[in-house]
C-alpha cells in the first residue's frame, strides 16, 4: 500500500531522495540560472516541482554589467523555469549543513567553528601576581558557604543605606516557646522528643533521608550492570574498613534500595542450590540451626505479642507502610529492650551482610542498616505491645543457646508463631535446616568462599550461644571485622533506641539481641539472597534456581511468620525473624513438598540438607545469610499484614524487587529502600495471607500451600495475582507488573533484563508500536487471566498441571526472551534471535534448574523457575500438584519471571491462542532456540506448554519487530516477505510496519504451530 | 524504483566533468542525479574560496556534452540528514526581502555608499527601510544623503545615539578597508614589480 502511495505521492524528482535533499538544502539561497538561450537569471531559489521545475523568487535578468544591482522594476516576483529550459543552475557559497537539524551535536558545532576556520591560538593563562595567596587553591580551601547573612545586612546598610528588619526570633511569624519546669511542659517536651525520635527512627524517614543524602552516583544507582566481582569484593573489603557513621547510614539506606536486593537475590539463589547439599550444612548447619533456633526462639517470644510481628514487619521493613505502623506502635519501653537486640542483630546482620555480598554491592549494607533500624522499631513495638519484649527475646535466645538444638527452639517457637502455618517443631527444624542451606547459599553468593569462612567462624560462635549467637556471633564476628556496618546500624538504632543495649548486644547480644539481630540478619539475608541470585546467574550453576526460591522463601517465610505471628501476636515481631527463617526452609521444602507448607516442612528440611551437603563450605555462610534472609522475611511479614488488604501494594513491591535486582532501581525511584523492603513485604503479604488464612483468600489459596512449598513460587504467584488484579486492566502496567513480580521472584538478572529491555524498547523502538504489542499481548494474557483463566489454569491443567505451569514458564521464557531481545533488537533485529536463544537457555536452565542448574547456571534460570513455580502453584492450586509442577516447572518458572504476566496469560488456553497469533511470525527465526528450550523444558512441560511458549516467543518477536519498525514506508515494502521467518528478515529490513507484522504473524501461525508440534 | 538507479549513470560521490552547450566547463562531485529529468547535481569548491562553503551546480544533462567520470565513488554516500524546512523557508523569505529592499533603493538612485550603510545598519537593526533616498531606522531616525553621522536626525535619545554609533563605525570600517585594500594593492604592485 504504502509503496504505491509512495510512488504516487513522490513522483519525478520527488522520488529521488538525494536530489530532493540537495535541492531542499539550497532553498533560500541566491542562484544564477542559465536558460537555453544563454540568458542568466538571478534570484532566490524558492522551491522546485516534481518535474524539476525550478522556482526563483525576486528573480531578475542578469545583465552584462555585473556591478549594478537590479532595479526594483527589473525584479520579478517569482519565475518558474521548466527543467527543459534550464541548462545550468549555480548556487554559490552554499552551506549544505545550514538546515541540518543537528546543529548542536559536537560534530555539527565543530564543523562550523562559528564562521572562522582557522584554529585559535592557544595562549597560556596568566593569572597575574596579584592572585598569589588568593589563587584557586585558596578558593578550594575556602569552605565558607557564601556570605554570612550579617555581612549581607552590613553591606546593604553601608552601600545602600538599607537597614534590615530581620528578627532572628521570627516573632512576626511564630510565637516563641516559653520554657518552664512545669510537669506539663516536661511531659510535652518528652513527648515531642519521643515523637521526634520515632519519626527519625522510622524506616520511612530514613529511607527518605537516605534518598536525599545518597552519595552514590547516578551510575551506581541506576546501572543495570550487575557487578558480581564488586559485590563479592566489597563485602570483605568493606567489612574491615572503617566507615564513618554518617556514611554508614547513608550507605545502608541508600544501598538498601533495589540494587543490593537484586544482587543478593542472585546470590541467594546460588546459595540455595549450594546449600541444598545440606549435609555439610548440617555440620555448618549447626550454626544455621542455631540461627534458626535463634529465630525460633525469637518467634516464641514474639508469638505472644501478635502486634510485635506486625511492627517488626513494618519496622524491619524499611517500607513506609510498615514504618508508620511500627514506629508509633513501638513504645519506648519495649523499644528499648527490642532495640538492644536489634542493635546486635543489626550489627550482626550488617556485619555478615557487609562481609557478604551486600557490602560488596554496598547496597546490601545500606539495606541492612535500614532494615536493622527498622527491626529495632519493630522490636520496640513488639516489646511495648507484647509487654515481654526483651524478656521474650531473651528466652528464645537462651532456649536456642541452651539447646543448641535448633529443632527444640524452633518447635517452641513454631508452637507460638507457626502454630497456624506449620506444626512447629519439625518445621522449625526443617526451617533451621533450610536456613542453613540458605545461609550457605547466601554466603556463597556474596563471596561464598571467603565469606563462608568468616561465617563459619561465626557459626562456631553460634554453637556457644546457639540461637542468638549464630546470627549474633556471626554478627559479632562481622562486627569485629566490620565495625562500621554495625556501628552504622547501631548508632542509628542506638541513638534513638538504646545505644547501651546495642553495645551490650555485641557481647550478650546473642541472647537478648537475637531477635533484633535476626531481624537485621533477615534483612541482610534478603539482601544476601539477592546477591546470591546474581552470582548464581552469573556463574553459579545450581545456585540460580535455589536463589530464587530462597528469595521467595524469604518473603514467604516472612509472610508465613506474619501469619503465624498474627495468631501469636506481638512475639511475632521477634518471632517473625525466626518464623521467617523457618518459613524459608519450609518454602524450600515446600517446592518439594509443595503440597502444603506445614506438612512439607520436613521435606524442605531434607532438601535443604541436601543442598547443604553440596555446599559445605558455603553452608556456613549461607546459613548466616539464610538466617538473614529469614530476618528479611520477618520484615516483610509486617508489610504482608499491612499489605494483605491492599493487593495493589503487593504488586508494586514485586516491581521494586525486579528493579532492585537489575539495579535498575531507577524505575522505582519512589523509595529505593522501600523497594527492597517492599519486595520482601510484598512477598510476606501474599504468603502471609495464605499462611494465616490458609483456607481463605483467593490469593493465598494456592499460595498458602504453594508459598510454603515454593517459597519463591508462592510469592510470585501471589504477586502475579495481585498484579493481575490490580493491574490487570492496564496494558502497559500489566506487563510491567507481571515482569516486576517475576523479576522479584526470579533472579535480579531477570528483572534487570526486563526493565532494561523495556526501556530500550521504548526508547529505541517506536514507542507506540511496541506499546501496542505489549498491550495487546498483555491484554490478551491478562484478559484471560483476569477472567479467571489464570486461576482457572489449575483446573485445565489439573490433569496436566505441569503443562500449565510449563506453558506459563514457557511464556515467561518467551517474554524474557522478548524482553531481552528488545534491548538487542532495537539495535539489530538479527540479534533478537540470538538474545532469545541465550535467554532461552537460561530459562531451560531454570526448569532444569535443580537438575541442570549447574549447566544453566545462568542466574536467570534460577529466578525464573521460582516464578514459574509460583505461577504454576497458583494455577494448580492443589498443593500436591503444585509440588509436581514445581518439580516439573522449575525451569519454566525461570522463563516465567520476565513473561510472568504473559506467561500467566499464556498458561490460560485463551491466552495461548492469542499468543500463537502474535508469536508465529517470529518463531521461525527463533526456532532453534525454541527447539532447544522446548526440548529442555519438554521433559517437564507438556507439549501444549511448549507450543504456548513458541507462541509466546513468536509473539514476542513480533513485538520486537514492531518496535524496531523504522520508517513505515520502508518497512511496508520489506515486511511482506518476512512471514514466519521474518525475525531474520526483519532484522535485515529495519522498517517494518507493525500492522504488517501482525498480519504476518497471523499468517504464519499455522506453519509455526506445526513446527512446534513437530519439535515437541 | 523501476527506473535505473542513479548508480547506473552517476554514482553519488564520484567526480564528473562535463561541457555545457554554452561552452561552460563544469566539474564536481556528484551529489544527486535524477534519471527522468536528466538533472545532475554537482558539488564544487566554493567559487569564493571559503572553506566551509561550496558551490552547488544543477546541470541539465540534455544540454551537456563531454561527460566524463574522473573517478568513481569509493565509499558509500553518507546518510541524508534531516532538514529544518522552516529554517529554509525563513531563509528564502529573508533573502527575497533583502533583495527587493535593495532593488528599491537602487531604483531610487541611492548611492553605493548609501546602500552599503543600509546593509550595515540592517545587520544590526532589522527595522530599517528606504524612504526615497532616506534610510529610516525604527521609524525614529532618518539618515539622509550623504549618510554621514551628522546626517542622522531624529528625536534625541538612545536610539539616535545608537544609530550614530553604527554609522560612525560603518564609515570607519569602510575607511580602514579602503586603506587596507590600498596597501594590499600597493603591496601586490610591489610584489609584481619585484617578481618582474
Amino acid at each position: 500500500m504504502s509503496f504505491l502511495d509512495f510512488q504516487l505521492a513522490y513522483s519525478g524528482v520527488y522520488a529521488n531522495m538525494r536530489m530532493v535533499h540537495v535541492l531542499t538544502s539550497v532553498v533560500g539561497t541566491k542562484c544564477e540560472l542559465k536558460v537555453r538561450n544563454g540568458v542568466v537569471y538571478e534570484g532566490v531559489f524558492k522551491t522546485y516541482g516534481p518535474e524539476c521545475e525550478l522556482v526563483l523568487d525576486a528573480a531578475h535578468r542578469k545583465g552584462p554589467e555585473p556591478v549594478v544591482g537590479p532595479r526594483h522594476e527589473d525584479i520579478v516576483e517569482s519565475i518558474i523555469f521548466k527543467a527543459s529550459d534550464v541548462v545550468v543552475v549555480q548556487f554559490k557559497d552554499i552551506d549544505l549543513n545550514y538546515a541540518k537539524k543537528d546543529n548542536f551535536t559536537d560534530s555539527a558545532v565543530s564543523a562550523r567553528l562559528n564562521g572562522e576556520h582557522k584554529e585559535k591560538d592557544l595562549k597560556p593563562w596568566d593569572g597575574g601576581e596579584q592572585h598569589g595567596s588568593d589563587s584557586l587553591e585558596s578558593l578550594d580551601a575556602d569552605m565558607s558557604n557564601g556570605w554570612d547573612p550579617n555581612d549581607m545586612f552590613r553591606f546593604n546598610e553601608e552601600t545602600y543605606g538599607v537597614k534590615s528588619t530581620y528578627d532572628s526570633s521570627l516573632s512576626s511569624y511564630t510565637v516563641p516557646l516559653e520554657r518552664d519546669n512545669s510537669e506539663e511542659f516536661l511531659k510535652r517536651e518528652a513527648r515531642a522528643t519521643q515523637l521526634a525520635e520515632e519519626i527519625e527512627a522510622s524506616a520511612t524517614y530514613k529511607a527518605r533521608v537516605a534518598l536525599e543524602n545518597d552519595l552514590r552516583s547516578e551510575e551506581e544507582k541506576f546501572t543495570a550492570v550487575v557487578r558480581a566481582e564488586r559485590e563479592s569484593h566489597t563485602p570483605s573489603g568493606r567489612e574491615n574498613k572503617y566507615v564513618p557513621p554518617g556514611q554508614r547510614n547513608k550507605e545502608g539506606l541508600s544501598w538498601g534500595a533495589g540494587r543490593q536486593n537484586s544482587p543478593r537475590m542472585v546470590q541467594s539463589n546460588n546459595n540455595v542450590p549450594s546449600t541444598r547439599p545440606g549435609p555439610h550444612d548440617y555440620s555448618l548447619s549447626s550454626a544455621a540451626d542455631r540461627v534458626l533456633n535463634g529465630g525460633a526462639t525469637w518467634p516464641s517470644p514474639c508469638p505472644s505479642p501478635s502486634r510485635p510481628p506486625s511492627r517488626y514487619q513494618s519496622g524491619s521493613t524499611s517500607l513506609p507502610p510498615r514504618a508508620t505502623t511500627p514506629t508509633r506502635p513501638s513504645s519506648r519501653p519495649p523499644s528499648r529492650p527490642t532495640r538492644p537486640p536489634s542493635h546486635p542483630s543489626v550489627h550482626g546482620s550488617s556485619a555478615p551482610v557487609s562481609t557478604m555480598p551486600k557490602r560488596m554491592s554496598t547496597e546490601g549494607p545500606l539495606r541492612m542498616s535500614p532494615k536493622t533500624q527498622r527491626t529495632p522499631r519493630a522490636h520496640r513495638l513488639s516489646s511495648s505491645r507484647g509487654g515481654i519484649p526483651s524478656g521474650v527475646d531473651f528466652i528464645p535466645h537462651s532456649a536456642p543457646v541452651d539447646a543448641s538444638i535448633p529443632p527444640p527452639a524452633h518447635s517452641s517457637m513454631s508452637g507460638g508463631t507457626w502454630s497456624s502455618v506449620v506444626s512447629g517443631g519439625e518445621q522449625h527444624s526443617d526451617l533451621s535446616l533450610t536456613h542453613r542451606p540458605r545461609s550457605p547459599k547466601q554466603t556463597t553468593l556474596g563471596s561464598s568462599p571467603a565469606g563462608s569462612c568468616p561465617q563459619v567462624g561465626t557459626t562456631p560462635i553460634d554453637p556457644v550461644a546457639v540461637p542468638v549467637s549464630p546470627t549474633t556471633a556471626s554478627l559479632a564476628s562481622n562486627q569485629a571485622i566490620t565495625p562500621s556496618t554495625e556501628a552504622k546500624e547501631s548508632r542509628v538504632q542506638e541513638t534513638r533506641q538504646m545505644s547501651p543495649v546495642a553495645n551490650k548486644e555485641i557481647v550478650k547480644p546473642v541472647d537478648t539481641s537475637p531477635s533484633i539481630g535476626r531481624p537485621v540478619n533477615k534483612g541482610d539475608t534478603l539482601y544476601l539472597t539477592f546477591p546470591a541470585s546474581h552470582e548464581a546467574s552469573t556463574g553459579d550453576k545450581i545456585a540460580p534456581p535455589p536463589p530464587a526460591p530462597t528469595m521467595s522463601t524469604a518473603t514467604p517465610n516472612t509472610s508465613i511468620s506474619p501469619g503465624s505471628s498474627s495468631s501469636p501476636s506481638s512475639p511475632s515481631s521477634s518471632a517473625s525473624p525466626a518464623s521467617v527463617l523457618c518459613p524459608a526452609p519450609e518454602y524450600k521444602r515446600g517446592p518439594e513438598v509443595t503440597s502444603q507448607g506445614v506438612q512439607t516442612t520436613g521435606p524442605g528440611s531434607k532438601l535443604d540438607g541436601q543442598e547443604d551437603k553440596e555446599e559445605k563450605k558455603d553452608s556456613v555462610q549461607e546459613q548466616v545469610r539464610k538466617s538473614t534472609l529469614n530476618p528479611n522475611a520477618k520484615e516483610f511479614n509486617p508489610r504482608t499484614f499491612c499489605t494483605q488488604p491492599k493487593p495493589a501494594t503487593t504488586p508494586t513491591p514485586p516491581r521494586p524487587q525486579g528493579q532492585p535486582s537489575p539495579s535498575v532501581v531507577v524505575p522505582q525511584p519512589p523509595t529505593v529502600y522501600s523497594q527492597t523492603v517492599c519486595f520482601p513485604q510484598m512477598y510476606p503479604l501474599t504468603p502471609v495471607s495464605p499462611g494465616v488464612q490458609v483456607s481463605g483468600p483467593s490469593f493465598s489459596f494456592n499460595n498458602g500451600a504453594c508459598c510454603f512449598d515454593f517459597t519463591t513460587v508462592p510469592s510470585m504467584p501471589q504477586q502475579r495475582q495481585d498484579q493481575h488484579h490490580s493491574q490487570g486492566t492496564p496494558t502497559m502496567m500489566h506487563p510491567a507488573s507481571a515482569t516486576g513480580p517475576s523479576i522479584v521472584a526470579s533472579s535480579p538478572a531477570y528483572s534487570a533484563q526486563y526493565f532494561t529491555c523495556s526501556p530500550q524498547q521504548f526508547t529505541s523502538q517506536t514507542l507506540v508500536q511496541q506499546m501496542p504489542h505489549y498491550q495487546s499481548q498483555a491484554q490478551h494474557v491478562f484478559s484471560s487471566v483476569m477472567q479467571g483463566s489464570a486461576r482457572m489454569m489449575a483446573p485445565p491443567t489439573h490433569g496436566q498441571p505441569s503443562l500449565v505451569s510449563s506453558s506459563t514458564t514457557q511464556y515467561a521464557e518467551q517474554t524474557h526472551a522478548m524482553y531481552v531481545s528488545p534491548g538487542p533488537i532495537p539495535q539489530s533485529y538479527s540479534h533478537p534471535s540470538a538474545t532469545l536463544h541465550a535467554q532461552h537457555p537460561q530459562p531451560s536452565a531454570t526448569p532444569t534448574g535443580q537438575q541442570q542448574q549447574g549447566q544453566h547456571a545462568g542466574s536467570h534460570p534460577a529466578p525464573s523457575p521460582v516464578q514459574h513455580q509460583a505461577a504454576q502453584a497458583l494455577h494448580l492450586g492443589t498443593p500436591s500438584q503444585q509440588q509436581m509442577y514445581s518439580a516439573l516447572t522449575p525451569t519454566p518458572p525461570s522463563m516465567n519471571p520476565g513473561p510472568n504476566t504473559q506467561s500467566t496469560q499464556a498458561s490460560f488456553p485463551s491466552a495461548q491462542q492469542a499468543v500463537y497469533i502474535h508469536t508465529q511470525q517470529v518463531q521461525h527465526g527463533y526456532n532453534p532456540s525454541h527447539m532447544a528450550h522446548v526440548q529442555q523444558v519438554s521433559c517437564r512441560l507438556p507439549h501444549v506448554l511448549f507450543t504456548a511458549k513458541a507462541h509466546l516467543q513468536s509473539g514476542v518477536v513480533p513485538s520486537h519487530h514492531t518496535t524496531p519498525s523504522h520508517p513505515p514506508m520502508m518497512l511496508m515494502a520489506t515486511q511482506p516477505p518476512g512471514g514466519p521467518q521474518h525475525s531474520l528478515p526483519q532484522s535485515a529490513l529495519p522498517p517494518i510496519p507493525v500492522s504488517s507484522t501482525a498480519h504476518f504473524s497471523y499468517m504464519a501461525h499455522p506453519s509455526v504451530q506445526p513446527h512446534h508440534q513437530q519439535q515437541l | 524504483m523501476a527506473a535505473p538507479g542513479p548508480g547506473e549513470y552517476f554514482s553519488v560521490g564520484s567526480h564528473v566533468s562535463c561541457l555545457t552547450c554554452l561552452g561552460q566547463r563544469l566539474q564536481g562531485e556528484v551529489v544527486a542525479f535524477d534519471y527522468q529529468s536528466k538533472m545532475l547535481t554537482l558539488k564544487c569548491a566554493s567559487s569564493s574560496g571559503k572553506p566551509n562553503l561550496c558551490d552547488v551546480i544543477l546541470i541539465n544533462l540534455a544540454y551537456v556534452s563531454d561527460v566524463e567520470i574522473i573517478n568513481d565513488r569509493t565509499e558509500t554516500p553518507p546518510p541524508l540528514a534531516s532538514l529544518n524546512v522552516s529554517k529554509l523557508a525563513t531563509r528564502a523569505r529573508m533573502e527575497k526581502e533583502d533583495k527587493l529592499s535593495q532593488a528599491y533603493a537602487i531604483s531610487a538612485g541611492v548611492s553605493v555608499e548609501g546602500q552599503q550603510l543600509f546593509q550595515t545598519i540592517h545587520k544590526t537593526i532589522k527595522d530599517c527601510k528606504w524612504q526615497e533616498k532616506n534610510i529610516v531606522v525604527m521609524d525614529d531616525v532618518i539618515i539622509s544623503p550623504p549618510y554621514q553621522v551628522e546626517n542622522c536626525k531624529g528625536k534625541e535619545g538612545s536610539a539616535l545615539s545608537h544609530v550614530r554609533k553604527i554609522v560612525e563605525k560603518h564609515f570607519r570600517d569602510v575607511e580602514s578597508q579602503k586603506s587596507l585594500q590600498r596597501s594590499q594593492a600597493q603591496q601586490t604592485q610591489k610584489d609584481s614589480a619585484l617578481s618582474s
